[in-house]
């Protein structure tokens, strides 16, 4: 292998569990640096992929407001190979469960009813999103290249796709690097 | 049957005829897909998770209902069966709410088992997210349609094993919902919560409320034990994990239940809230107070030695208990009885099983209520009456059964019953205690052809009955032992104390026990060891599932403990 592979990801729609796996590929990180580099993330200082672009964006979390849609966008436009990483970011997820409510409802009932509010209101700011009416999978918003499912998926999943892509190979998910949820594996 | 030689993926199978193909392949290890498929129930080609392709027919052929012909060759992995297979889960995954992230079922699902096999990633279709209800109002267990899959499995255990038909299919296509008697609440329903249905669920649409997130198949431990929560002694697999109580589940192919529970067996005792008592009692200065075992034995056998004792047991304990029991007042030279009426011999007819009602072509019931007490013995007449079978019920008061019966009389006109039954092939006379003499002598005549079927109310009256024990009623004793083991609070004995010095032996605090001399706590079904006759007399292990808190000691090693001290 000669240049490092440049590598981006972000967040979206989500709990930061799928980063959280991804640091969970423990010491292996380190092995994994010889050959990459990350260039932007949430946890490093720079939070949006460079504009000369990536070869591996890795997108998690759905889409659930106007703002995800341009992060999920951007990172299309400046990867050449997207992963949609985690449940939330194939599907929407858990996040999708307000799909089976009004947006209006769901503000309602998480600003107003909720039981340990008191005086409460929807904010509305300009600097602050509106909500899509339903939330989604990124594959919904832009055209996505590998799937990878799972609540988070394990780290060892996540190593397979990086270093199958590393070798060259458009990675094939099966048997234990194929799992939704957290089924216990 | 004969012999049938097909090829299954070039190999070369033996069936029989009347196999279908996916009874073939599974026979000679080849793995087919299925979803709406299970063994305990009829095929019902609905899912088309199990498509193959067969040589010379046109388009794919769904092997759970396909039977199989000489010379068949039949491929179960070509691209065209699995690009449907594919294409079905993407449709199923698609309609309702599959989200595994926060289903119970999650790792046990067989169609997530599924989806992995054919190596789904992402879903390919729009979801409609329709708001489906959850129904919650049967006391154990859950159905959320928005994760069913409308295989029919429940609808089928339904109507086939328990013969209760309370689930059916409301309306088509995507409205299809799986309902209750007319589309109520389960709660509200026929149902009778055997929870045959959740047994045979492939997804989380039915969720059993105890065992729920408790633990997946890969972390729990299976016991397999006899239940003996009444005399029909079925077989149990008990789910643990900690040593906590997650579920209990049937054993399909077991004898005699075939994997069918009531909810006596399956769902009541995992909901006991009564408090148990865990150490020895002794009254002191008019109080009950805990004791060690040596002083409640010793005070117990100073009693015995004085002589003038009673031992009054329940059923409702091991073989070896029971014997250990009838031992212990032989030697204390006192009587011995049960607390339970004995169903009478008849002194005719061939002792019958479960299996006999099932080709029976003429049941009789005669003052017994097997749908409220034996109740997987209903749930087998109800079956036999789907297929046809004449059910005659003969009782004086309301029976569960009559509104299944073919005919229903008085006990005055038992010989109607057994007019009827002349022509009859295999008559099947299911009694218990409240048989009358006038039946009894109403079926004498039918000779060979009469199967009878004895269901005594008390637990292990079989093993009771083989001990020497006999039922007895309270005498003038000084000192009385009641061995009650985990009797029911609906049983709970009425007996007032007398004036006698009373031993209580017993799971539970009850009326009886508050006002006891001596207390000895015994094991519940899950803590015993030994074995226990089922209905037909066959002995079956009864095995420790969890352990006994500390300070609670086996019925059969306190009785012969005590019978050593004398």
């Amino acid at each position: 292998m000669g240049e490092k592979i440049t590598v981006a990801t972000q967040w979206l729609e989500s709990c930061a569990g799928c980063h959280m796996s991804f640091l969970d590929i423990d010491e292996r990180i380190v092995e994994l640096l010889k050959y990459v580099e990350l260039s932007s993330s949430p946890i490093t200082d720079m939070k949006h992929p460079p504009e000369e672009g990536v070869v591996v964006g890795i997108l998690t979390g759905g889409i659930g407001n106007e703002d995800e849609i341009h992060e999920a966008k951007l990172m299309r436009e400046r990867c050449k190979i997207l992963i949609a990483m985690g449940d939330c970011a194939v599907t929407g997820g858990i996040c999708t469960m307000r799909n089976f409510f009004d947006k209006e409802e769901v503000l309602r009932r998480g600003y107003i009813e909720s039981e340990s509010t008191v005086d409460g209101e929807i904010p509305v700011h300009e600097e602050l999103t509106p909500l899509t009416d339903q939330v989604s999978g990124v594959g919904d918003v832009v055209p996505v290249d590998i799937y990878l499912p799972g609540c988070p998926p394990s780290a060892d999943a996540i190593w397979f796709v990086l270093t199958e892509l590393l070798e060259g190979r458009m990675p094939k998910l099966e048997g234990n690097v194929l799992k939704y949820g957290s089924d216990g594996g | 049957m004969s012999e049938v030689r097909l090829t299954i993926n070039n190999q070369p199978v033996t069936g029989l005829s009347g196999q279908t193909i996916l009874e073939a392949a599974q026979a000679a290890g080849v793995d087919i897909p299925v979803l709406c498929s299970h063994p305990a129930l009829s095929a019902w080609g609905a899912c088309r998770m199990c498509v193959v392709e067969v040589k010379g027919m046109r388009g794919l052929q769904t092997a759970c209902t396909c039977p199989i012909a000489d010379g068949m060759e039949v491929q179960t992995e070509t691209t065209a069966a699995v690009d449907v297979r594919k294409f079905v889960l993407e449709l199923l995954f698609s309609e309702r709410n599959h989200y595994c992230m926060f289903c119970q079922m999650s790792g046990d699902c067989e169609l997530q088992d599924a989806a992995y096999r054919y190596g789904l990633d992402h879903f390919t279709y729009p979801r409609p997210y329709q708001k489906l209800s959850v129904d919650a109002s049967r006391k154990y267990f859950i159905m959320d349609h928005n994760r069913c899959i409308l295989c029919t499995r429940c609808v089928r255990a339904c109507s086939e094993i328990v013969a209760n038909h309370t689930l059916d299919v409301r309306a088509r296509g995507a409205d299809s919902m799986i309902m209750a008697d007319l589309d109520v609440p389960f709660g509200e329903s026929s149902c009778v919560e055997c929870g045959t249905c959740l047994q045979v669920c492939p997804t989380g649409a039915l969720i059993d409320a105890r065992s729920a997130y408790g633990g997946r198949e890969k972390d729990v431990v299976h016991t397999e034990t006899t239940c003996m929560q009444c005399s029909v002694g079925c077989a149990l697999d008990v789910v643990t994990r900690y040593n906590r109580l997650l579920r209990v589940d049937g054993i399909w192919g077991s004898e005699p239940n075939d994997g069918l529970l009531c909810v006596d067996g399956r769902f009541a005792p995992l909901y006991e809230e009564r408090k148990r008592v865990t150490s020895p009692l002794v009254r002191k200065d008019g109080k009950l107070v805990e004791a060690g075992w040596d002083e409640a034995l010793s005070t117990v056998a100073a009693r015995f030695k004085a002589g003038g004792v009673q031992g009054l047991t329940t059923c409702a304990t091991t073989n070896e208990a029971l014997e250990a029991f009838a031992g212990l007042f032989a030697k204390a030279k006192g009587e011995a009885g049960l607390l339970e009426p004995v169903a009478p011999v008849l002194g005719y007819g061939t002792t019958g099983k479960l299996a006999d009602i099932l080709d029976a072509d003429f049941i009789v019931v005669a003052g017994a209520q097997p749908l409220d007490y034996q109740r997987v013995v209903g749930y087998f007449i109800q079956r036999a009456a789907d297929h046809g079978a004449t059910v005659a019920v003969i009782a004086d008061t309301e029976n569960s059964l009559t509104k299944r019966a073919t005919m229903t009389v008085s006990y005055a006109d038992a010989d109607q019953v057994a007019k009827a039954a002349a022509d009859a092939k295999k008559i099947v006379l299911v009694y218990s205690v409240g048989i009358k003499s006038r039946v009894i002598a109403a079926f004498r005549h039918l000779g060979d052809r009469l199967y009878t079927l004895a269901l005594s109310p008390g637990r292990n009256e079989r093993g009771a009955t083989a001990a020497g024990l006999k039922h007895a009623e309270p005498n003038g004793a000084q000192t009385r032992f009641f061995l009650l083991g985990e009797q029911s609070e609906d049983q709970a004995l009425t007996t007032k104390v007398d004036g006698a010095f009373t031993v209580v032996q017993a799971s539970y605090l009850s009326p009886l026990v508050e006002g006891a001399d001596v207390v000895l706590p015994t094991p519940v079904w899950y803590e015993r060891t030994g074995h226990t006759t089922d209905y037909a007399g066959v002995v079956k292990p009864v095995a420790e599932v969890l352990p006994k808190p500390a300070a609670v000691r086996d019925d059969a090693e306190v009785l012969s403990a005590l019978a050593a001290m004398l």
